[in-house]
């Protein structure tokens, strides 16, 4: 009976190691499965984006905005190839480079081709993704980005020693901060609003951002550098400011002013040149009415003979 | 003996019959263009400023736009004052010191330091100055001319639209380069330019209420204190029923006129054409309305068809393609509509103004522009803000445009009510047939004097006597 006994005590150690063996196994498992799914939501989630190409040499390109780290399958297709083949292979490039192992063949499915890859996003994968195909001309460019602040002004903002300024960035997507510097030579300075509350004012409303500042100095010039802070990268933008002395508008300003008096000076000068000639008319009119009412009055004065010869000499 | 002062009197009987039609009325009518240039021209492109005023005091949109409200309502409502101060000092002092107020509001503005102080200098300042300009001008204007007066008034008016035109893109520039302080400072500088054309008015006579002064000698201080200020005022006008309707219909064509100027920028904005499409709709728009205005002075002394008449076609049309203007989806569409509305903008206002001696007599036009702009300011005061609301409560600015299109409308009707409205020819200036003798007053004794087609040949009540 002691061939049994040891016979089963190993069985029982063997069946012990076999179920640690497993579960050393599972645990071993299920540290891959996380690590293949790879995403930060509980269940995978992939988002698609599609671009449909026609016939051959049709370039699109189609802007993606990322505003944090995804799973993102890009999927394009291709109708209306002419030959109309059964395969053909193509394989994605990123930033010009072909990826490596990308390349696939695409079989025919109803007229059309579809070629589609599962990229997962960091910050270091942004830009843009092609498909290109080895038989056709056609190039599908996906661009992923952060969300890009348009309607830049390129003319620098302007004020005046002593005076505020507001400096505003937008953008459609709401960040999760904005932050503010200002560009020293090649380096940036934080603009802290906390440390400095006389010349600085921020306010943060959503997709909007403006900066203050206050008692504006000529060193106060400069680019100002407005930064949007997403999960995966921020978005930048900058405004010049320029701040300039009240002397500048005054020139102008002084020369309109006298254009102006010199003007008024001619105008009133040159009618006055020429009202003298009127001056004379309207005096001998005068001078010939008195005279007419003077005989009228005193028609049996003894002056009358005056008034006659007054009359006779004009 | 006689007294050397009455020899003027007796010499010019009526100061305003020598109507030269030509000559220096022509410099006259320069003065006119380059006023309302800086007068109106300047008020439609004061839009650039109020973007940085909504940024930079961070006030509403609403409460910025209350400046052009308080600067057009004190041009308006100021009117009689300077339609009065004319009649006593003539229209050369009157205007240079207009130019002066108005330039130096825009300078005090450029200071300011909150949006009350710019309600204080833009709007009151500057809003006193502009109607210390514009009136005695165009008064000045019609004075000049009798058979050309429409085309010389059409002509003097082209100076809104090419204002109009040309300021936007300098207003912008200015603001780029000096910011909104230097750019205002400048354009007090500019305004002083009125002052030059005030120093052009050469007064064709004497002022009006300086030749009573002698007959007054004789009567207590109060009676002839308060007919003082009703023949300054021409307040006899105030029972003249042609002249009530004509008022009610400014009214009426005020309270539609400006609001497309303030919201047609913003409502291209709002269906997202960009900056410079929504300049260009406003830049055509102008042109439309310099041609409009010059054609329609020059249609209008043809004489083929009464003023009221033609006023009347051009305010209907006016309405008509004001209420389109919301309808208008494509840019293509909202240009050519704008077109249309800004033609028929631009012909109205020479009539609106030109028909105003046929209606009251060239003697009180002076005192008739005074009181019907204090009018009408209602009508200003009431349109932009109604406007305003019904865009915040509504969300677009289709509701403001068909209510400014019925105001125009309304203004229509009420002057198809205009006494001889519905007679082919027109009447005399004021026509004795229908003058009942309560129209005749002082003022009519007083008119006695001066002109000799003054109507009423009942004794004057009151003292006066020529």
């Amino acid at each position: 009976m002691p061939h049994t006994q040891q016979s089963s005590r190993e069985g029982a150690l063997f069946s012990m190691a076999n179920v640690m063996l497993l579960i050393v196994l599972l645990l071993y498992c299920d540290g891959m499965n996380t690590e293949t799914t790879s995403s930060p939501e509980s269940d995978p989630v992939i988002t698609t984006k599609k671009a449909v190409s026609k016939g051959q040499s049709q370039v699109i390109i189609e802007e993606l905005t990322i505003l944090t780290p995804q799973n993102i399958e890009l999927l394009c297709n291709l109708t209306d190839l002419p030959n109309n083949p059964l395969y053909i292979t193509g394989y994605w490039t990123k930033d010009g480079q072909e990826i490596q192992n990308s390349e696939e063949t695409v079989n025919r499915n109803n007229e059309q081709y579809i070629l589609k890859r599962t990229f997962r996003i960091e910050t270091r994968d942004l830009g843009n993704y092609s498909c290109v195909f080895r038989e056709n001309e056609a190039q599908v460019t996906f661009v992923l980005d952060v969300p890009v602040m348009k309607d830049k002004r390129d003319k620098p903002v302007v004020s005046y020693i002593g005076d505020s300024v507001v400096l505003e960035c937008k953008l459609k997507h709401t960040p999760n901060t904005w932050n503010w510097y200002k560009a020293n030579n090649t380096e940036k300075v934080f603009i802290n609003v906390t440390a400095n509350p006389l010349n600085y004012k921020i306010l943060n409303n959503g997709t909007k951002t403006k900066l203050t500042v206050l008692n504006l100095t000529e060193e106060d010039s400069g680019k100002y550098i407005c930064s949007a802070e997403f999960d995966i990268k921020p978005s930048v933008s900058y405004v010049q400011l320029k701040v300039m002395s009240y002397t500048e508008p005054l020139k102008p300003f002084i020369a309109i002013v006298v254009e102006v008096v010199v003007l008024v000076t001619l105008i009133l000068l040159w009618e006055k040149c020429n009202k003298p000639q009127q001056n004379n008319s309207s005096e001998s009119d005068v001078y010939s009415e008195q005279t007419r009412k003077l005989t009228h009055d005193e028609s049996n004065g003894s002056e009358n003979n005056t008034a006659r010869q007054r009359k006779v000499e004009r | 003996m006689e007294k050397p002062q009455e020899r003027p009197e007796t010499q010019q009987s009526s100061p305003q019959m020598a109507a030269p039609d030509g000559g220096w009325g022509w410099v006259v009518v320069g003065s006119l263009f380059v006023t309302s240039a800086l007068v109106f021209g300047l008020i439609r492109s004061l839009g650039v400023f109020f973007v940085e005023f909504v940024q930079y005091f961070d006030e509403s949109a609403q409460a910025v736009s209350w400046i052009t409200s308080i600067g057009l309502a004190m041009q308006q409502l100021m009117s009689p004052i300077a339609a009065a101060a004319c009649n006593v000092y003539g229209a050369r002092p009157v205007v240079m010191m207009g130019g002066f107020l108005s330039g130096l509001g825009f300078i005090l503005a450029s200071q300011a330091k909150s949006l009350l102080h710019l309600y204080m200098t833009m709007g009151f300042t500057s809003g006193l100055g502009w109607a210390l300009v514009f009136t005695p001008t165009v008064a000045s204007v019609m004075q000049y001319f009798t058979m050309r007066r429409s085309l010389a008034m059409g002509l003097g008016f082209t100076g809104v639209g090419l204002a109009s035109f040309a300021f936007s893109p300098l207003f912008q520039y200015l603001v780029e380069v000096y910011a909104w302080r230097g750019a205002l400072l400048l354009l007090g500088g500019l305004s002083f330019n009125m002052i030059a054309c005030g120093a052009l008015i050469r007064p064709l006579g004497n002022p009006k209420v300086v030749e009573k002064t002698e007959n007054s000698t004789n009567l207590n201080r109060c009676s002839f204190l308060r007919s003082r200020i009703y023949e300054c005022f021409e307040l006899s006008l105030l029972s003249h029923r042609g002249f009530l309707t004509y008022a009610v219909a400014i009214t009426f064509f005020n309270a539609g006129y400006f609001i497309p100027y303030v919201h047609l920028v913003a409502h291209s904005r709002n269906i997202d054409f960009t900056e410079y499409q929504a300049a260009f709709v406003i830049s055509v728009t102008g042109v439309a309305d310099i041609v409009g205005r010059v054609a329609s002075g020059w249609a209008s002394d043809l004489g083929k068809m009464r003023m009221p008449h033609m006023l009347v076609v051009w305010t209907g049309l006016l309405g008509l393609f004001l209420m389109l203007i919301p309808a208008a989806a494509s840019y293509p569409g909202l240009l050519v509509v704008s077109l249309a509305y800004g033609f028929c903008a631009g012909a109205m206002t020479p009539l609106a103004f030109a028909v105003v001696p046929e209606i009251v007599g060239i003697e009180r036009v002076l005192g008739a522009l005074g009181l019907v702009q204090l009018i009408e300011s209602v009508g200003g005061l009431l349109g932009a803000p109604l406007s305003g609301w019904l865009k915040d409560y509504t969300g677009t600015y289709t509701a403001s445009f068909i209510t400014a299109g019925s105001f125009i409308v309304l203004g229509m009707l009420v002057t198809m009510t205009l006494p001889y409205f519905w007679s082919c020819t027109a009447p005399l200036p004021p026509s004795p047939s229908n003058r009942k003798s309560q129209d005749c007053s002082i003022e009519d004794g007083l008119l006695k004097a001066t002109s000799p087609d003054s109507v009423c040949e009942t004794v004057p009540r009151g003292g006066y006597t020529a």
